[in-house]
């Protein structure tokens, strides 16, 4: 079935320039990551010209990357595995939360508290600012002697991506039929056990996806980690901004270190893309 | 509604209290205190302990401070630009490719590139890409004779600098989004109109505008939430500067809290920050409310 809004059926002429107009806004958009990938493997002194093509206008080499995984190896591995590990755990944990509370508010009527103002309330929190929990975090982190502790970021990460979570899991839950569970209760079966092995393996692929887009903003995530993660729970994106030095930005490390924490979310997201715009909408658009 | 889901109070409560008690402990208990600390005054570095200084912190803020005003400024035209020009240009091209075409899943994965991409590596590499003096893209405008921009270095450009980056960063997720609600459409309306005679110029217009508004306005509250929150951008790009040219509110309360110590001053901005966001918050949800989100279970 052929789908055409807006501009009516379409001539061959106008067909083409639609082509070249998205690919003109895909090299857009390519662009940068495509530059990032180049200079990752020219030397330092060829970083800082604008040479294209490899063999021909520069000598390609692996002087970033060696940088990286030989010369400072350790601080590398360690942003790796404090990258790895707390977008993990604290995926994990908010998936967990998360889908408990989605699913007591599709299932179940609270009472005093409707379950739309709950589901909202919780909505809200993801969107204040997160500059604005700096200070009372910083605080609570000092005299739990947490600060550049992993499990400060997580506990952090986790607050992050808990209304998400709840929020696109009731999401979930609310679009799949409760006939199953409801039938498996009349017969004797128990809440816990009608959520664990009926409401859960149902809700498989929304868990996934759920637990994927938490990993992805855990992963991305900055502000929270340059404050609690500064140095031994410091995580790759904090690393990227290490590569600014007193004496300028080094571009051949900015460049191999970005592709380092590029690749992880943009492959997760390309196994997510039609959940990703779900996602990001908050459920209002379905793919 | 069935009773066997109503009849056991326990099991909703063990599922739903987690959740709520976390976000308590870690959201709400976290900006009581932020607000109780806005009345003091609380140099961490000199002082042990915060000093009451009632409202002065606020009438600092409002009043007085006109960093706090330029920054205020600054970030609402940075949200106005960059949220005008991601849903501009996202519509453009959702209307000129909601057809089917080949390739259509390829496109898709390099359009989500931007947004899944770490913010603060988005902020570096462009960084590096428009260095003044040394950058891909000012050797590249000198090279077809356009000459050098002074992206970064010139108060002037800075904050469109900016603005350039987030329509780079967010414009896909615009499109891939509107293509989406273009898609969604019923398509029974435009085989009527046609039949009626209507041009597409008409179509687009009468038929899906109209349509797609509300989605329009949800992603654009969306979008605008996230944008009001700037700081990776200004962090890793210019720093704020040149001045405090490209300084968001973000990164002014980071500045003010994480790196000068002023709790009292920084907790004070954080709720008037808080404040602004909220109204947002506000419109967005109340869109969410009308929207069919009832229990499921019969």
């Amino acid at each position: 079935m052929i789908k055409e809004h807006g501009i009516g059926r379409r001539k061959p002429i106008g067909a083409a320039i639609v082509f070249v107009v998205l690919i003109l806004f895909a090299a857009w958009t390519l662009f940068p990551v495509v530059w990032a990938a180049i200079t990752s493997f020219k030397e330092p002194g060829d970083s800082y010209k604008a040479t294209f093509i490899p063999y021909k206008q520069f000598k390609p080499t692996l002087y970033a990357w060696k940088d990286a995984f030989v010369t400072t190896r350790d601080r590398t591995l360690n942003s790796l595995k404090n990258s790895i590990i707390i977008s993990t755990l604290s995926s994990a944990v908010s998936l967990i939360l998360g889908a408990l509370a989605g699913y007591s508010l599709a299932r179940y009527e609270y009472r005093k508290w409707k379950n739309k103002d709950i589901a909202l309330w919780i909505l809200s929190q993801r969107m204040f600012p997160p500059v604005a929990v700096l200070i009372p975090y910083f605080l609570i982190m000092q005299n739990l002697r947490l600060l550049d502790n992993i499990a400060a970021v997580m506990m952090v990460h986790i607050t992050m991506n808990l209304p998400l979570s709840v929020w696109l899991m009731l999401d979930f839950f609310a679009d799949l039929p409760a006939d199953i569970e409801e039938a498996a209760l009349i017969d004797g079966c128990g809440h816990m056990k009608a959520f664990f092995y009926i409401a859960l393996p149902i809700a498989a692929p929304g868990l996934v996806a759920v637990y994927v887009l938490s990993f992805i903003f855990s992963w991305n995530e900055f502000l929270f980690v340059t404050i609690f993660g500064y140095q031994k729970a410091m995580t790759l994106p904090v690393m990227i901004a290490g590569s600014l030095t007193v004496r300028g930005l080094d571009f051949w490390k900015v460049s191999s270190l970005s592709i380092l924490a590029i690749i992880p979310p943009v492959i997760l997201a390309m196994f997510l893309s039609r959940f990703l715009v779900r996602g990001l909408t908050l459920g209002a658009i379905k793919e | 509604m069935a009773g066997t889901f109503l009849s056991n109070k326990g099991v909703k409560w063990a599922f739903l209290l987690p959740a709520l008690a976390y976000l308590m402990l870690m959201a709400i208990l976290p900006l009581v205190w932020t607000l109780s600390l806005s009345f003091t005054q609380w140099d961490a570095n000199t002082m042990p302990k915060p000093k009451w200084v009632g409202l002065g912190n606020f009438e600092y803020f409002l009043l007085k401070d006109k960093r706090f005003a330029h920054d205020l400024r600054f970030t609402a035209m940075y949200v106005g630009i960059s949220v005008s020009a991601e849903l501009a240009i996202g519509l453009v091209l959702a209307s000129l490719l909601s057809q089917k075409f080949k390739g259509k899943n390829f496109f898709r994965v390099v359009y989500l590139i931007p947004m899944a991409c770490p913010p603060i590596a988005v902020a570096f590499l462009w960084r590096m890409m428009l260095h003044p003096d040394i950058g891909v893209i000012n050797s590249i405008l000198q090279a077809v004779g356009i000459g050098k921009v002074k992206w970064t270095t010139s108060p002037k450009v800075a904050p469109f600098t900016l603005i350039m980056v987030d329509v780079w960063e967010w414009t896909p997720f615009m499109f891939l989004a509107l293509l989406a609600a273009f898609q969604a459409l019923p398509e029974e309306l435009y085989q009527a109109a046609s039949v009626d005679g209507a041009n597409g110029f008409h179509m687009f217009t009468r038929l899906t505008l109209p349509l797609i508004t509300p989605v329009i306005v949800t992603i654009s509250l969306i979008r605008a939430i996230d944008a009001f929150k700037l700081f990776e951008l200004t962090f890793g790009i210019t720093g704020g500067g040149p001045g405090s040219s490209t300084e968001s509110l973000s990164y002014y309360v980071y500045l003010i809290g994480m790196k000068w110590f002023k709790l009292g001053r920084g907790s004070a901005v954080s709720w008037i920050f808080l404040v602004i966001l909220l109204v947002f918050a506000m419109l967005l949800v109340s869109r969410f409310k009308s929207r069919e989100l009832t229990v499921k279970a019969r």
